[in-house]
């Protein structure tokens, strides 16, 4: 007897499947990781998702329970595996893979373990999906995508940090609910390194057009008596609180890479505050990864913006460049 | 010539010709108004805006508050009880479908609570729902339009979910006064294991009509259910049908005589469809619903994303009022031969009224019989309950 499959479908059209054109891979399945994967899927930016772990069981389990949700998905295929081959035909990788900081940890501080772990995970990546774009998320995020660019031998502007894209976010919202205004109503950039020396642009603070700074000549200094500069400083110790409460963060950070990848997989042309590769800009003369303003469509970032900082950012810049520099020359294997 | 004039013009005094009208009190001439004589806008009476005074606040030299009333507040508000790795599944699935304008969050952890909220609120720039607060305190979940209670122990690796029920039980006692004092309107959706026992509990416990309280069920192994039928089938779940009822575990029922794709019945194609000597062995797949979780559970400690889907899933039609239909778990004493108060899964039109209406499936005996022994089963644990 005819199986059901045969009784109920006639085929018009048995050639071979149609490769994806809009797969994601996310390496490293983790709380960032699976934040970042179920993010992507409830915003329907994928047809196909690959994950990639070492940890087979937590793999398989993880797929699983995503594929178990398909029905109320738009990704149709959900795959896992440890052998890379899976990640075939990627347009955009995400990488959270590595060690992540221990409460009371710094950034820095990762960095040689997860060069190691870069070592293995990048070049498989690029075998499988030479066309794609990295986005890369462990920390320390600056250093590391200058690692993940030297180690895949892809042209700049296809690797992307996630950089401060998430301080700019946070800054944002406390900012915007300190004036009960929506955060996307509240336009204010955070630059330089994802980390302890983010640089806030105050003079670029604005709602609705109307310059902050011009309303409050101090903000951001020490002398302003509504200490805005407070809000920027929660920014940076966001990450350690949330640390300290929970164990962890990964909702958020979910978040503001499932909007990357709007950006690049949708061709939008939309600038974020990602970590590029910023040599010759800002006076900055060594190949360093920090976040600037970024145009990003599907060639990854188009363009850099030319912001208008004032002496004291672009020193401040320098000085993180130069911080960078200092661990990324010490570096072995790279 | 003189009287000649004064009779052409009578209702123009000579005196209005030459004076200006007077402006009403208070509202401030217009640039407008200084240009054309006479001239007289009618408006609404704004206080003007403030002067650039440098004691003054940044934000009140930004922003200009206009309204004189209460603002209205939240109109879809819903609360996640408990933040473990279900109820942040749910919270972010909820989240990212925009359908809430409020989202509360309940623990008795207050670390863990305080950090998950900071972590989705730091995340508000690329979310829809403006308004995120987290409190032990059940204040902070007045006026929730949906409840999902996901608190409560959870089964360990090879436990049957019926073994939870006393401890979880205790929970709920201390949970459900609370929600109730705070919404007593609201729709009750409970997750916790095992489910259909205590969304029984729940409905005890919190006074409220069957139809505002509501069992999370079988939806999740139907849609567990559809995926597997999809793949065997190479299709999209959601063109592959199939319900799944009864208890949410292991004696679940699936009813292959409603499984269908294009209204196409299945087991007309393949009348062995579900029994032992089906050489397709259909049969298999309802096992790999009943024991997926198990599976998951054993790879990575918890399920968490498939139910956090379809809890929203769920609220999406209540607060969509939306009218579509569920297998969730619901009050089935007088259906199907079911002679006690247990709550078991049933085809269920939800909108935001809650659970409006049932469909009555038309069953063969022997799924009518795994009803009813589920029902047995359950009424034999609920009425040893201590409530």
């Amino acid at each position: 007897m005819a199986s059901i499959l045969q009784q109920l479908l006639t085929p018009l059209f048995s050639g071979e499947v149609e490769p994806p054109r809009n797969k994601v891979t996310v390496v490293g399945v983790g709380q960032v990781g699976m934040a970042c994967a179920v993010s992507i899927l409830l915003r329907e930016l994928a047809d196909e998702l690959a994950l990639v772990d070492v940890m087979e069981d937590k793999l398989k389990g993880e797929m699983m329970d995503l594929q178990h949700g398909s029905l109320f998905l738009k990704t149709p295929t959900i795959r896992a595996d440890k052998d890379y081959s899976v990640t075939a035909n990627s347009r955009i990788v995400v990488v959270t893979a590595g060690a992540r900081q221990q409460e009371g940890e710094s950034r820095l501080n990762l960095v040689q373990r997860n060069v190691n772990i870069f070592k293995h995970i990048i070049p498989q990546i690029v075998k499988h999906s030479p066309n794609c774009i990295i986005i890369v998320v462990s920390n320390p995020v600056d250093i590391l995508t200058y690692v993940a660019w030297k180690l895949s031998g892809l042209p700049k502007h296809r690797i992307i940090g996630s950089g401060t894209n998430l301080d700019s976010a946070r800054f944002r919202f406390l900012m915007a609910d300190k004036l009960g205004l929506h955060p996307s109503s509240f336009n204010g950039w955070i630059l330089g390194e994802h980390g302890d020396t983010s640089v806030p642009v105050w003079s670029g603070t604005n709602v609705a057009g109307v310059n902050l700074q011009t309303l409050n000549p101090d903000i951001g200094t020490d002398l302003d008596t509504e200490n805005w500069k407070e809000t920027h400083k929660m920014v940076v110790d966001s990450a350690y609180e949330v640390i300290k409460l929970k164990g962890y963060t990964n909702w958020a950070i979910g978040l503001s890479v499932a909007d990357l990848t709007e950006s690049l997989m949708r061709n939008m042309n939309r600038i974020h505050p990602v970590s590029c590769m910023v040599q010759g800009m800002h006076g900055i003369e060594d190949e360093v990864y920090l976040s600037l303003p970024c145009v990003l469509n599907s060639n990854g970032v188009a363009s850099v913006v030319n912001m208008t900082l004032n002496e004291d950012e672009v020193s401040q810049l320098q000085e993180s460049a130069a911080t960078l520099w200092g661990i990324q020359k010490e570096l072995k294997d790279v | 010539m003189l009287g000649f004039i004064q009779l052409i013009w009578p209702w123009v005094s000579p005196s209005s010709l030459t004076a200006p009208r007077a402006s009403p009190p208070e509202a401030p001439r217009s640039a407008i108004e200084d240009a054309i004589p006479g001239a007289h806008i009618v408006g609404i009476p704004v206080a003007p805006f403030p002067a650039l005074n440098l004691q003054m606040a940044t934000k009140d030299k930004l922003i200009t508050h206009v309204m004189k009333e209460e603002p209205i507040g939240c109109r879809s508000k819903v609360t996640v009880v408990g933040v473990g790795m279900v109820g942040m599944a749910s919270a972010v699935s909820v989240l990212l479908k925009d359908l809430c304008d409020e989202l509360a969050l309940v623990d008795v952890m207050e670390d863990k609570l305080k950090g998950e909220a900071m972590d989705l609120q730091h995340g508000s720039l690329f979310l829809k729902t403006h308004k995120i607060v987290a409190d032990k305190d059940y204040s902070c979940t007045a006026n929730s339009k949906v409840v999902v209670i996901t608190a409560g122990a959870r089964q360990n690796e090879g436990e049957s979910r019926l073994n939870l029920v006393q401890r979880n039980v205790n929970i709920f006692k201390f949970i459900i006064p609370n929600i109730v004092k705070y919404s007593p309107n609201a729709i009750l959706l409970v997750v916790s294991n095992p489910v259909d026992i205590l969304t029984y509990v729940a409905w005890k416990l919190s006074g409220f009509p069957r139809h505002r309280v509501i069992g999370s069920g079988t939806n999740l192994d139907s849609a567990r259910f559809r995926h597997i039928m999809g793949e065997k089938l190479n299709l999209h779940p959601s063109s592959c049908h199939g319900w799944i009822v009864g208890e949410h575990g292991d004696s679940s029922v699936p009813v292959w005589s409603g499984v269908n794709v294009a209204g196409v019945s299945l087991q007309a194609l393949n009348p062995k469809m579900g029994a032992d000597d089906d050489s397709e062995n259909w049969k298999a797949v309802h096992k790999m619903v009943v024991d997926g979780a198990y599976e998951v559970i054993r790879l990575k400690g918890y399920t968490s994303w498939a139910i956090g889907m379809s809890v929203a899933d769920l609220v999406e039609s209540i607060l969509k009022n939306l009218h579509k239909v569920h297998p969730v778990s619901t009050l089935v004493q007088g259906m199907h031969g079911v002679k006690d108060e247990v709550f078991l899964s049933v085809p269920c039109v939800l909108g935001n009224s809650g659970l409006t209406d049932v469909i009555h499936m038309t069953l063969k005996p022997s799924e009518e019989q795994q009803l009813l022994k589920s029902a047995e089963t359950m009424w034999g644990v609920q009425k040893e309950l201590e409530l």
